[in-house]
């Protein structure tokens, strides 16, 4: 594993991101950002593809909106392309094909989905309207479909590492994890390492990897694993386990935060908005009707 | 679309304005040095190292001084990682003249208009891709970043010109390539100044291997040199990540330069590993010996029999794997004999031909590694290593200085180290 130091997002960068300066509230970039690395996820999935591409992918596609707004590219073709070059990276390419049809139908799907979910929530009665199964229509093997997915794709790529400057050097927090473990006398404890294991894994959706260094994300997979299931680390002032490991409780803190916001209830509207803007048109069609609410307070 | 300028020129100019100023550049850069040291001592069997400010442990009152001083070299501050920045544009930098053409792209000389940095560009060739950027390419740029090191070429940047298709990889510009060299130098390298090369270049081949990267290319000609008696590792063209496990296929056998190709490869192995590039190494230690290319090969089958020659055919000692290679089957061996090193080498210490014929080992479990080289006698006995400042410098034809004329004399006295001036008389 190489050592050589990974880029983070800089202060300024984080507090005013590209897409906030153009008035895409934070609670909606959030979700847009988890929206778009549960894409590359279910694609991944589809795919075939091993864990560690999917990820790098997931942290190239959440560095890169530090760096670009959501109004200039859609989160649905920067993950498409972020998913493809990580594989690259990864040495395992896939398909253009097979990566372009495996985003056409998770799209369909989700228009699929969010079309289901406005009828059910306009007309309350749902027994009148029986909820249709999503019915996946290939694409035409040589139709404009593929070959605009395709251009985009292309397209998206090439952002992702100019816009990253080509430094795509990303390291995966596993290794970090089992060593931790170790050294915590926790590794017997198949719970303990499941629920962390998954924990880094669904941090992937926030954008910690791009804003914090390996150990205090794997730390804070620690922190809410041990007061989940009920386990004494030792935190008193003199010895604080995670000081051993150069983490700050501050940052640990924030770390935990943006996990634990994953997992609350979002609202039929909240999901449904998401839903509609995986393009850069929902995205722009989304500000010009909320136009009035001013993006500068 | 107002805002969608890529630009974002407030941004661009305070990185640039970073990149300027020495003091604010130099923090950067010391993570990175005990990074590497943090490396070495890691697999040194010494860890205790690891954690120099050791704190009186009765001084019970300093628990907060403590946390901050108590970083380890393995956690840097989140401060030294560099932040997220956009490629500048190719126009950063002025073009001056062109290099070299390779395979897949062409090399620049250009200065950078701020710094007046003089830099190569090497532009990648992009137009025809059909599955988007290049892994190569990509392999490429990630090696160079990865491998950060003295003798390793220094890329700064990756720069980009107006269409999604010009991608100019930004490196140090290095005066001399030590295959021309060889060809215009009138004598042979000494064998201190051979032992100085040797040193460099393996600790740049160990230092790549243990970020785990095989260059797969290692040859004179990709081997730079300045004026200061220093080479760079060049070219990282064909060089991948190692260690992973390999997908169906195996790694591609098209690769290295034929003359400098390891047996294994030729043989057809489906996995290889950093006993290719030592190969390579033996081919460019024989070859500053004997001032041209030891196996000048037209074709595979006429590398085998040349390296046959030399080596002895390999035997069930020697090479106890080749039964099982796949082209193993296919070829002929001549009937056994000993080596022929010696023959070859009459003027070289025995520690010389030993060096030698541990690098040129037929079985690559056996080949020595680079950090084994490094420690290797031959480095040690008498004529030590000269220090580099003490070579003597050459015009460089990439910069597009010209040679004197062998056997002209100095001019006038006093004036005689002054080439430029001297070429620009002639001109």
């Amino acid at each position: 594993m190489s050592t050589a130091l990974y880029p983070l997002a800089s202060l300024e960068q984080i507090e005013k991101t590209p897409s906030r300066e153009d008035g895409i509230p934070y609670e909606l970039e959030e979700d847009l950002r988890a929206h778009g690395c549960k894409l590359i996820h279910e694609a991944g999935i589809l795919l075939k593809q091993k864990q560690v591409a999917v990820a790098t992918a997931q942290i190239l596609f959440q560095r890169f909106w530090y760096v670009t707004s959501m109004k200039q590219f859609g989160i649905g073709d920067i993950g498409m392309g972020a998913l493809y070059l990580a594989s690259k990276l990864e040495e395992c390419p896939v398909r253009m094909r097979d990566l372009i049809n495996v985003y056409d139908l998770l799209q369909q799907r989700t228009a699929h989905t969010r079309a289901t979910m406005i009828a059910s929530a306009s007309a309350p009665s749902s027994s009148s309207h029986p909820t249709k199964e999503f019915r996946y229509t290939p694409m035409s093997y040589f139709g404009s479909t593929f070959y605009d997915l395709r251009e985009a794709l292309v397209i998206a790529e090439m952002q992702v590492l100019k816009r990253l400057g080509f430094n795509v050097h990303v390291v995966l927090p596993y290794g970090t994890l089992v060593n931790y473990l170790r050294v915590l006398g926790l590794t017997d404890r198949t719970d303990v390492c499941t629920r962390a294991w998954g924990y880094l894994n669904d941090a992937l959706q926030t954008p910690v990897y791009a804003l914090y260094a390996v150990p205090t994300i794997v730390c804070a997979a620690i922190l809410l694993t041990v007061r989940h299931l009920g386990i004494a680390l030792p935190s008193a002032p003199e010895n604080r386990w995670w000081e051993l490991f150069d983490a700050e409780w501050e940052d640990l803190w924030s770390v935990c935060g943006y996990i634990m916001r994953l997992y609350r209830d979002r609202s039929i509207e909240d999901r449904t908005r998401v839903m509609g803007m995986l393009s850069k048109k929902g995205v722009r069609q989304w500000l010009d009707e909320h136009k009035t609410v001013d993006p500068q307070t | 679309m107002s805002h969608a300028g890529p630009s974002t020129p407030s941004r661009k100019r305070s990185r640039w304005d970073v990149d300027e100023s020495a003091p604010q550049s130099e923090p950067a850069q010391q993570p990175q040095k005990r990074r590497s040291k943090g490396k070495s001592a890691k697999l040194s069997p010494a860890p205790e190292q690891t954690e120099p400010p050791v704190q009186p442990v009765n001084g019970t009152s300093g628990s907060a001084e403590r946390a901050r001083s108590s970083h380890s070299i393995f956690v840097p501050p989140r401060t030294h990682h560099p932040p997220l920045q956009p490629s500048r544009s190719v126009y950063c930098y002025e073009r001056l003249n062109s290099i070299e053409e390779g395979s897949y792209g062409v090399v620049f000389r250009a200065r950078d208009k701020q710094t007046g940095d003089i830099v190569a560009l090497k532009k990648l060739k992009l137009d025809e891709e059909k599955n988007g950027f290049p892994i190569t390419a990509l392999r490429e740029i990630n090696s160079l970043m990865v491998c950060k090191h003295e003798n390793v070429v220094g890329i700064r940047e990756v720069v980009v010109g107006d269409t999604l298709t010009q991608v100019f990889i930004v490196m140090d510009f290095i005066e001399h390539d030590l295959k021309t060299l060889l060809t215009i130098m009138p004598q042979p390298f000494l064998q201190s100044e051979i032992k100085t090369l040797m040193l460099q270049l393996l600790s740049a081949v160990a230092h790549c291997h243990e970020k785990w990267i095989l260059h797969r290319d290692l040859k004179t000609s990709n081997l730079l040199m300045n004026n200061r008696g220093t080479i760079k590792v060049a070219d990282f063209g064909l060089a991948r990540r190692y260690g992973d496990p390999v997908g169906v296929g195996g790694l591609t056998q098209l690769v290295v330069t034929l003359w400098y190709r390891a047996p294994e490869i030729l043989l057809g192995a489906k996995e290889y590993s950093t006993a290719v590039d030592m190969w390579s190494v033996g081919c460019i230690f024989a070859e500053l010996l004997l001032k041209e290319p030891l196996f000048q090969a037209k074709g595979e089958i006429e590398l085998l029999s040349m390296i046959f020659k030399l080596l002895g055919p390999p035997t069930a000692h020697s090479w106890p794997d080749y039964q099982t290679l796949p082209l193993a089957k296919t070829i002929n061996l001549p009937p056994p004999h000993p080596p022929q090193l010696r023959q070859k080498f009459p003027y070289i210490t025995a520690a010389g031909i030993d060096l030698l014929s541990r690098l040129l080992t037929y079985d690559p479990e056996d080949r020595i590694s680079a950090t084994q080289a490094l420690k290797h006698p031959y480095f040690s006995e008498s004529p030590l290593p000269k220090h580099p400042d003490l070579f003597s410098s050459f015009p460089s034809a990439a910069a597009g200085e010209r040679r004197r004329k062998p056997y002209e004399s100095p001019p006038a006295p006093a004036r005689a180290a002054d080439y430029k001036l001297l070429t620009d008389f002639d001109s």
